[in-house]
């Protein structure tokens, strides 16, 4: 499903003229499967969100190759790597991303807008979804009403909108506490048993990193299998 | 996205800043009604003098004083050839003897100018007649509408030079004979006498400061008033009708084509049409500057619109917006604040063009004094065209989008990852 092969970026940090090179990653290899949940584990600072904003094309490596269902996306332009974001992605964010002036409903509701979808059509989609993750009772509630666990719940809903192949997430848990990092993580494996999605989790949590089926540890800009492979 | 939803999308954005929009709002209006406003006192002007121009005299009416070329007389056959022109009604020789003309009937007196004309044509031209009927015989004649005021008693005219107001004849003038005294104005020949009846009198002249109190002889008695005065050359007037305004343009080309001085209303209205256009086109130019000013405020508030979502900015496009598609939120948010400021604006500046043509009149004709004559002055101080309205809404409009375009620009190159990494 997904392919990255030696990829590399370096940052340039500093004034520029006297800049200081970073190399960040230095030729990482990863393959992950359709199904399969990933977890990349890394110290603060060791390149996890780098590489998955790369995965994500928010950002365009130095090196290398990634390719997503078979298609090289680090050669799309902006507007193509749009399109592909919203065929193949969805993203789960640490601090939710959810919009202030949305509702519950309208945010799960707005990748869909962004899609052209008719309204009556979009309505019972997001309908359905927001009964399957728990959110019908709160649906007309603004992010700044919910608690975080349920806006995590949200941002899940509308990442899922879309019926995305890939789900990204970036320390999902992250501004969680320990309870609702456990509700977070069921409902991810249960959407990876139930529809076979495959997640890519990028955290600094060895307990959140126990969801997936293979970890890998990012150190010093290489990427390294994880000791135990978990199974569940 | 469909347009609806990005219809609702930019409606949504412009609530959440209900205040800043609506002063941005303000502002756009203000510039675009004052555009309008003073855009609008170059139409009215022009409209109050044309519609003078047209009013006070025949519209149909082309002058013709004579050749370009030299300095001869217009010759009958000249005339006649003018009538063939396409639309044209008539073309009409109206001469004044070269004498004074003075009209007696009883002991009453007056001094009133003599025209020879030819009324057959002078029909054609549209004279009408306010009481009795064309002449017959050769010794009739049709008299203006104020002839008989102007003969006067001696008495009378005592009275009239030291300012008084006289009545002059009374009595019906239709069917009256009278004596025309002819003195040339040429030294060193005796005046002569001749008797005619009146056989019907002109209709009032159109406007009420016109005084028509001439003699219209038939042109057949030239020769006699030549052969026995040995006038000098006699003043001729010639006229050409058109049958419609829309002509009148033409005819004027033709025969100014063919080596003639003329003067037509066209005439004077194109030279005035090219100063006005000069004068609407500055006042637009000098409002444009007020619709420049305010757009200054739409590019603030556009660029704080960008500046404060670009966190959402971000959002929407990790999950797949276009930036085509942000760039044309943010431009119709722009466009929108210019549209509802130029609606505001269209309908405030009729408003206020409305009021400008109640009021500015009353306080003229109040400061006047409630003199007499001005009630017949239609004076428009402020008139907006269509034209108008959509010359303004463009600008309006369009200064609008131009503003909006940097910070719709700037929010398509908003970076994801770091507006993602804003604090919310
Ligand atoms: N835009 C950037 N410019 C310069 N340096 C950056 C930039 N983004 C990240 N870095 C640096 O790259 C390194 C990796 O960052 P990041 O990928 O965010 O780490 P992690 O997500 O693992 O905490 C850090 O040292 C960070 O300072
Ligand atoms: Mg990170």
């Amino acid at each position: 499903m997904i392919k990255i092969q030696g990829l590399q970026h370096t940052f340039a940090i500093g004034k520029k003229g006297k800049e200081r090179r970073v190399p960040v990653l230095k030729g990482v290899t990863l393959n992950v499967e359709k199904g399969e949940i990933v977890a990349i584990l890394g110290k603060s600072g060791s390149g996890k969100s780098t590489l998955l904003n790369i995965l994500a094309g928010f950002m365009a490596p130095e090196s290398g190759s990634v390719k997503v269902g078979g298609n090289e996306t680090t050669t799309l332009n902006e507007a193509q790597m749009a399109n592909f974001r919203l065929e193949s992605f969805g993203f789960i964010f640490q601090n939710f991303q959810l919009m202030p002036g949305l509702t519950a409903f309208e945010n799960v509701e707005l990748p869909l807008k962004i899609k052209g979808m008719a309204e009556h059509e979009r309505r019972k989609k997001v309908q359905r979804l927001l009964e399957e993750v728990g959110l019908v009772a709160v649906a007309d509630h603004y992010p700044n009403e919910l608690s975080g666990g349920q806006q995590q719940r949200v941002s899940i809903a509308r990442a899922l909108i879309t019926d995305p192949p890939i789900l990204l997430a970036d320390e999902p848990t992250g501004s969680l506490d320990s309870e609702t990092e456990g509700d977070i993580l069921k409902l991810i494996r249960s959407l990876n048993q139930s529809l076979g999605l495959t997640f890519v989790i990028i955290t600094h949590d060895e307990e959140v990193a126990n969801v997936a089926h293979r970890q890998y540890r990012l150190h010093d800009g290489e990427l390294v299998k994880g000791e135990k492979r978990h199974a569940i | 996205m469909r347009f609806n939803d990005q219809f609702d999308f930019i409606r949504q954005h412009m609530k959440r800043n209900k205040l800043r929009v609506a002063t941005t709002i303000l502002a756009a209006m203000m510039g675009c009604a004052f555009l309008i406003i003073l855009a609008s006192v170059g139409f009215g002007l022009h409209k109050t003098i044309t519609d003078g121009v047209l009013d006070n005299q025949l519209v149909t009416e082309i002058q013709v004083p004579g050749k370009e070329t030299s300095d001869e007389k217009i010759t009958d056959e000249e005339i006649q050839a003018m009538r063939e022109i396409d639309h044209v009604i008539a073309g009409v020789k109206r001469s004044s003897p070269d004498a004074e003309a003075v009209a007696m009937l009883d002991e009453r007196k007056g001094y009133v100018p003599a025209v020879l004309v030819d009324f057959e044509e002078e029909q054609k031209a549209g004279l009408a007649l306010s009481q009795g009927e064309m002449p017959k015989s050769e010794n009739e004649v049709l008299v203006g509408y104020h002839f008989a005021k102007q003969l006067l008693t001696e008495e009378e005219q005592k009275k009239v030079d030291e300012g008084e107001e006289v009545k002059g004849f009374t009595d019906n003038v239709v069917g009256q004979t009278f004596k025309l005294e002819l003195s040339p104005y040429k030294e060193g020949v005796e005046p002569a006498t001749w008797e005619f009846t009146v056989s019907g009198i002109m209709d009032e002249p159109a406007k009420d400061w016109i005084v028509n109190s001439k003699i219209y002889i038939d042109d057949s008695f030239g020769p006699e008033f030549n052969n026995k005065l040995a006038l000098g050359e006699s003043y001729n007037e010639i006229l050409v009708y058109a049958d419609d305004l829309q002509n009148v343009g033409t005819i004027t080309k033709t025969l100014k084509d063919e080596g003639y001085y003329v003067y037509s209303v066209t005439e004077e209205l194109d030279s005035m049409d090219m100063f006005f256009t000069a004068l609407k086109a500055g006042l637009i130019f000098v409002g444009t500057i007020a619709v420049l000013i305010a757009s200054i405020g739409i590019f603030n508030t556009m660029t704080m619109a960008v500046t404060e979502r670009t966190r959402e900015i971000g959002v929407m496009k990790a999950i797949g917006a276009q930036p085509k598609l942000i760039q044309k939120l943010f431009l119709m948010e722009s466009a929108a604040i210019g549209i509802i400021g130029t609606v505001l604006a269209v309908i405030s500046s009729y408003g206020i063009s409305f009021l400008a043509n109640w009021l500015v009149p009353i306080i003229i004709k109040s400061s006047l004094g409630g003199e007499e004559g001005m009630d017949d002055v239609t004076l428009l101080i402020s008139v907006i065209p269509w034209q108008l309205v959509v010359i303004a809404s463009v600008i309006s409009i369009g200064v609008a989008m131009v503003s909006g375009w940097r910070p719709a620009r700037k929010a398509t190159k908003i970076d994801v990852i770091q507006a993602l990494r804003q604090e919310l």
